[in-house]
């Protein structure tokens, strides 16, 4: 039917491999427009692109080091904004391994988080390369979302807030008056109360007074927490106590990357047998 | 003008002096006066409005502003002879009204920026000639680098250096040569008095940072593609025959043709492209095939499917099988086709897949554009470009034992698989027929017994 009127003017062989399964991800960066690099200057410094995962739960940051020179970025800022991201570690516990800047100049902000977010996959995802007349397919078998985090910035408007006493500091962006050099600096009361203020005031009462149990102590207190928010803090909470692990980030030049590259080519070009019918398609179809 | 200043200082209120509401105005030498003489015994009334000075209160001389018409190419000589104290009164002059006050000071940058192609998105199209200039300080070892922003789409994501897609609208300049477009450059008159020409398309050129520029339709897209597609030789000729065509012409059929075309751009003739040893050509495609992929097995003695829950979460293959109840096949090379098939039971889905590995089947090109992906066993599905996102996509692998993530590459191009619907009609009807005469057989004997 179809080479009656429309001619097959070219035919490329399908190949498929899953020798990488199920390690072949595709990663998004919504925000991005360009390729994923150091700035230049930040290279010139030797920071590189760093990564991390908590592999329990599926999630890695991918650590991108930040443009910080002088017309792009605000020293200044950047330090308060550092101290901000050293407090937000610190409570999340998840501090990067790096600590030598911190002994003796205060922290900066120079890099940018991005964090990953597992999408669920509507059908079959496979990944394509021609090369040399021939279709290579190898299935994909994670999706995941990066984007920046900016809760160091929830940890600033935090640290505000408790400084100028919740009463004016209505917009994020004042600062408030500055603090008053006798008075000492107002320290979260127990970084259980940070870890569980993942948005919700009420969550911070719950986990001052939590003795041991979180789901015990919650249902009186709040009496009427459902289940899901339930599941939802729990999750948050055993993802916040995973410790991160280093990954090492393997850029598209790296000799890393060549040969995970050429290993999802398939290698062989023996036929392969189907075994299922077009009508699969249909049959599995939910609802139908 | 001095002079004339000096002499009005001096002639105050006794010759009528002349008003001078010219912009060069009189020039006064030292502290600006008021230039009214309110004495003056004539009814002229002098202008009270403050005359531009053309000297600064350094003494030097201050430069008047003329409009300069981008046309013209006539050198202006003052630029240079003012060019030192241009830079202190830069300041005042950007007050005065100067268009264009980037005084970087001259010589900062060219006039024109390099003929360059420049990364221009998702949407922009253009084959992969690899090596390109234009890309940025660190080269990407990746495929389709950058296309120029002459193609005519917009430069969303135009920092992509992978990145191509389908257009909205016209870009298949492919066909006319890149650089066809890309020689085309405003023509600009010389920068005077350190201002800096950059040509906004350009700008993503000036630094690393800098932003990407929405691309400009330099001709007349629509024009263009019909010439393309009634393949008219004279341009004049074919503008004005073409314009009620053009008008005639059903934009979204066009714009078909050329998402079809761009997929034959892509699987097809790869070989023709310039081959940058040190840049991988392939580029890579993310393809979504609608649940389930269907399970490939090396040609082996029993064939064996399971059944499997295809909507578990993520980190389930994506294959199904179904039915019955056979044992599956465990193939322990991909290579040899005639291993015999150790009888192993997997009835978990989270079973490590079989590691496969071979030719499933062919994708078929047509004349029209259409790709038609024919595997095995009957299946035809219809290939077709997806939305392509803006956005950067990284295709990656996880290396846990070795705690590495290497990133493969950008993807280029997202595609739809879907069944041909024909082929699945057809398949439906045969399967139904079977099951009513294997239904009719069984029938028959019960009603015999009944």
């Amino acid at each position: 039917m179809d080479d009656s009127d429309d001619p097959v003017v070219s035919v490329l062989p399908i190949h498929y491999s899953n020798a990488l399964f199920p390690n072949l991800h595709t990663h998004q960066f919504p925000l991005l427009n360009r390729p994923l690099q150091t700035p230049p200057s930040a290279a010139l410094s030797g920071k590189r692109i760093r990564a991390r995962i908590k592999p329990n739960v599926r999630r890695f940051e991918v650590l991108v080091p930040a443009d910080t020179r002088p017309g792009f970025w605000n020293a200044d800022r950047s330090k308060e904004l550092g101290a901000a991201r050293m407090d937000d570690d610190r409570d999340k516990n998840q501090e990067t391994a790096k600590g030598k800047q911190r002994e003796g100049e205060e922290p900066r902000l120079g890099e940018v988080r991005m964090r990953s977010e597992q999408i669920p996959q509507k059908g079959a995802y496979m990944l394509g390369i021609v090369r040399d007349g021939h279709l290579h397919l190898h299935p994909v078998s994670e999706m995941h979302q990066l984007r920046p985090t900016l809760t160091y910035l929830d940890a600033l408007s935090r640290k505000n807030k408790r400084r100028t006493g919740g009463a004016g500091s209505d917009s994020d962006s004042d600062d408030g008056p500055p603090p008053d050099p006798d008075e000492p600096a107002p320290r979260p009361p127990s970084p259980k109360k940070e870890k569980k203020s993942a948005g919700e005031p009420r969550e911070v009462q719950v986990s001052a007074r939590k003795s041991s149990d979180d789901k015990g102590g919650m249902q009186p207190l709040q009496g009427g927490l459902s289940t899901a928010r339930r599941e939802i803090l729990l999750a948050i909470r055993t993802e916040n106590e995973e410790a991160w692990e280093d990954l090492e980030f393997c850029d598209v030049e790296t000799a890393d990357s060549e040969s995970a590259f050429e290993a999802v080519f398939s290698q062989s070009a023996e036929p392969l047998e189907c075994k299922t019918e077009v009508t699969a398609f249909l049959k599995h179809i939910p609802g139908l | 003008m001095s002079s004339q200043g000096s002499g009005t200082r001096s002639r105050q209120g006794i010759i009528p002096s002349p008003s001078n509401p010219s912009p060069s105005g009189s020039g006064d030498a030292g502290p600006s006066q008021p230039v009214s003489r309110p004495s003056s015994p004539t009814k002229a009334i002098g202008s009270l409005a403050k005359k531009q000075v053309d000297v600064t209160r350094q003494g030097t001389q201050k430069l008047k502003f003329v409009p300069t018409i981008p046309s013209r190419r006539k050198k202006e000589c003052e630029p240079s002879s003012s060019a030192i104290p241009s830079s202190p009164d830069r300041g005042r002059g950007r007050g005065r009204g100067r268009g264009r006050g980037r005084g970087d000071g001259r010589g900062a940058a060219p006039a024109r920026p390099p003929l360059e192609m420049t990364a221009s998105g998702p949407f922009a199209m253009g084959p992969a000639l690899a090596g390109q200039s234009g890309r940025r300080s660190i080269p990407r070892s990746n495929f389709t680098p950058i296309v120029p922003p002459g193609s005519g789409s917009s430069a969303h994501g135009a920092g992509l250096s992978g990145t191509r897609a389908p257009t909205l609208k016209n870009d298949k300049e492919k066909e006319d040569g890149v650089s066809a477009k890309i020689n085309e450059q405003d023509e600009y008159s010389d920068p005077d008095e350190g201002v800096e020409i950059v040509d906004m398309e350009n700008i993503r050129q000036m630094d690393w940072a800098a932003p990407e520029s929405l691309h400009r339709d330099r001709n007349e897209g629509r024009k263009k593609k019909a010439f393309r597609i009634k393949k008219e030789v004279s341009a004049e000729a074919a503008a004005t025959d073409e314009v009620d065509l053009a008008n005639a012409l059903d934009l979204s059929e066009s714009e078909e043709e050329e998402e079809l075309e761009d997929l034959i751009e892509d699987f097809a003739l790869q070989a023709d492209l310039e081959q940058d040893p040190g840049i991988r050509q392939e580029r890579l495609y993310f393809f979504q095939f609608p649940n389930p992929f269907p399970t490939f097995l090396p040609k082996a003695p029993s064939q064996d499917e399971v059944p499997m829950n295809v909507d578990a979460p993520s980190t389930t293959p994506k294959r199904v099988t179904f039915a019955p109840d056979s044992k599956p096949a465990q193939p322990e090379s991909s290579t040899a086709s005639t291993t015999p098939v150790p009888e192993i039971q997997q009835n978990s889905v989270d079973d490590p897949e079989p590691k496969v590995d071979g030719v499933i089947g062919q994708l078929e090109i047509h004349q029209s554009g259409a790709v038609k992906m024919r595997l095995k066993n009957g299946i035809v599905m219809d290939v077709a470009a997806a939305t392509q996102p803006s956005f950067l996509q990284h295709a990656a692998y996880l290396n846990m034992p070795s705690k590495r993530l290497s990133v493969l590459g950008e993807v280029n191009k997202r595609f739809i698989v879907s069944p041909n619907v024909e082929a699945l009609l057809s398949a439906m009807d045969f399967a139904d027929r079977d099951d009513q005469a294997a239904g009719a057989a069984e029938d028959l004997t019960r009603m015999d017994t009944a």
